[in-house]
């Protein structure tokens, strides 16, 4: 009895975490940001102390499905923020895909934060990029 | 039997683990095109009481809201509501169905988002979670009232923009008592409000400015096909406001004046609600999908 209900917090615990990195991540094509929203610049840019807002934005609006490291959810399709594939794109359009999202792949939009707010969220993103975690940066080269 | 109850509580215990909750918009009758998220769920709690005028009762109209994102594009929401009037009784007033769509991908000036809802409700239901038609006549009993249950289609047009931070939402609603001979009813919602701090701080905090939403709705019924206009109608202007309480929880408050004399003089309103996040993806494996 004692053996089945170890297994069964097993199990359950595995259920919890059953959210792997997501390795596969593929970019939608079609999810592009017009060139006047791409040409945008981060306001905060000169603000380092605002990443901590941001930060506590992710934690709140995010790590759903991007995962508390930001590695991202497979069965969210979610993308791994600390791709080079995400990390090089420009703030604007990190800005765009945030405010807009992308209905058709379940990313939601973001626009009821006031537009700070997702600026915030754009300079933590920014930090993602720089504390790659090991399997990220393999997978970079 | 004990290891069910392990399973229960643990599966539980994961879905408690992840809650949590986006900014809520402030407003109790007004629509914006804000959806919920897919594969989340809002339970809310929320109560209209009516302060009466002179001929009218006190009454306290509670209901439970639970609002669950489909897609991106599409939330669903069931309400069950209920009423009670001084003097009087308590009953039970009916349950809604709505669903909501947003045609667009992408954010514009002006987002139209699509509402259709199907309502089994009966005389008594007071909630006021619009307004249409003609101002009801709540002379009768609840006894009287509970009586007669209608069925009605309601469809509205939500327009909703985001501008410096101000969000501007304009429902236009039309219904139809199938049960009943009355027309199509016509009615309006504005509303407009606006976070109280434009940053996040880096601490977690419970009375900063960026916790609150504060705003305004307008609304009120426009008569029917039978007589349109603003004759013998119902209208209310409320400010409103909303408080993030933590990750996974908010408070709604709004009191509503009355504008006309067919309107209740007054409008408390309370709410409380609470998401789920990820509630989609744990039912589906705890039935073994994939999701």
């Amino acid at each position: 009895m004692r053996r089945a209900s170890i297994s069964t917090l097993f199990v359950a615990v595995l259920l919890g975490f059953a959210s792997a990195q997501n390795v596969t991540y593929q970019q939608d094509p079609n999810w592009k940001a017009p060139a006047a929203a791409a040409a945008r610049a981060n306001p905060l840019a000169d603000k380092p102390e605002a990443v901590g807002g941001g930060k506590k934005l992710f934690e709140r609006n995010c790590v759903e499905c991007h995962g508390a490291d930001g590695t991202g959810l497979i069965k969210k399709h979610a993308a791994d923020l600390h791709l080079p594939t995400v990390q090089q794109q420009t703030d604007g359009v990190l800005f765009w895909k945030v405010t807009n999202g992308n209905p058709d792949r379940g990313m939601p939009s973001f626009s009821r934060l006031p537009d700070l707010q997702r600026w915030q969220l754009i300079l933590y993103l920014r930090t993602l990029g720089e504390s790659a975690p090991v399997d990220s940066q393999a997978r970079s080269r | 039997m004990r290891r069910s109850y392990c399973l229960f509580i643990l599966l539980f215990l994961n879905l408690a683990c992840l809650v949590s909750g986006a900014q809520e918009s402030p407003y109790f009758v007004t629509y914006d095109h804000h959806l919920e998220e897919p594969g989340n769920l809002e339970i809310a709690t929320a109560s209209t009481t009516g302060a009466p005028r002179s001929d009218q009762k006190w009454f306290f109209a509670p209901y439970l809201e639970l609002e669950y994102g489909v897609t991106a594009r599409w939330t669903s929401e069931v309400y069950l509501e209920g009423q009670t009037t001084s003097g009087d009784s308590a009953i039970f007033t009916g349950f809604r169905f709505e669903n909501r769509f947003r045609p667009l991908k992408r954010e514009h000036w002006i987002n139209p988002v699509l509402y259709f809802e199907y309502e089994h409700v009966n005389e008594g239901s007071r909630i006021v979670k619009e307004v249409v038609g003609n101002a009801p006549d709540f002379s009768e009993s609840n006894s009287e009232l509970s009586k007669s249950w209608n069925n009605e289609l309601e469809g509205k047009l939500i327009l909703s923009s985001n501008v410096h931070n101000w969000n501007i939402a304009e429902n236009f609603i039309v219904e139809k008592n199938v049960s009943q001979d009355e027309g199509v009813e016509f009615g309006y919602s504005f509303g407009v409000s606006r976070p109280l701090a434009r940053m996040a701080s880096a601490t977690q905090c419970h009375l900063c400015r960026e916790n609150f939403i504060a705003g305004m709705e307008l609304y009120g019924g426009l008569g029917s096909t039978n007589g349109f206009g603003f004759h013998d109608t119902a209208h209310y202007v409320a400010p409103t406001i909303s408080w993030q309480l933590g990750d996974s929880s908010s408070l709604f408050f709004s009191p509503a004046i009355g504008l006309t004399h067919q309107s209740s003089a007054a409008l408390l309103r309370f709410g409380y609600s609470y998401e789920v996040r990820g509630f989609g993806t744990k039912v589906a494996q705890m039935f073994g999908g994939k999701h």
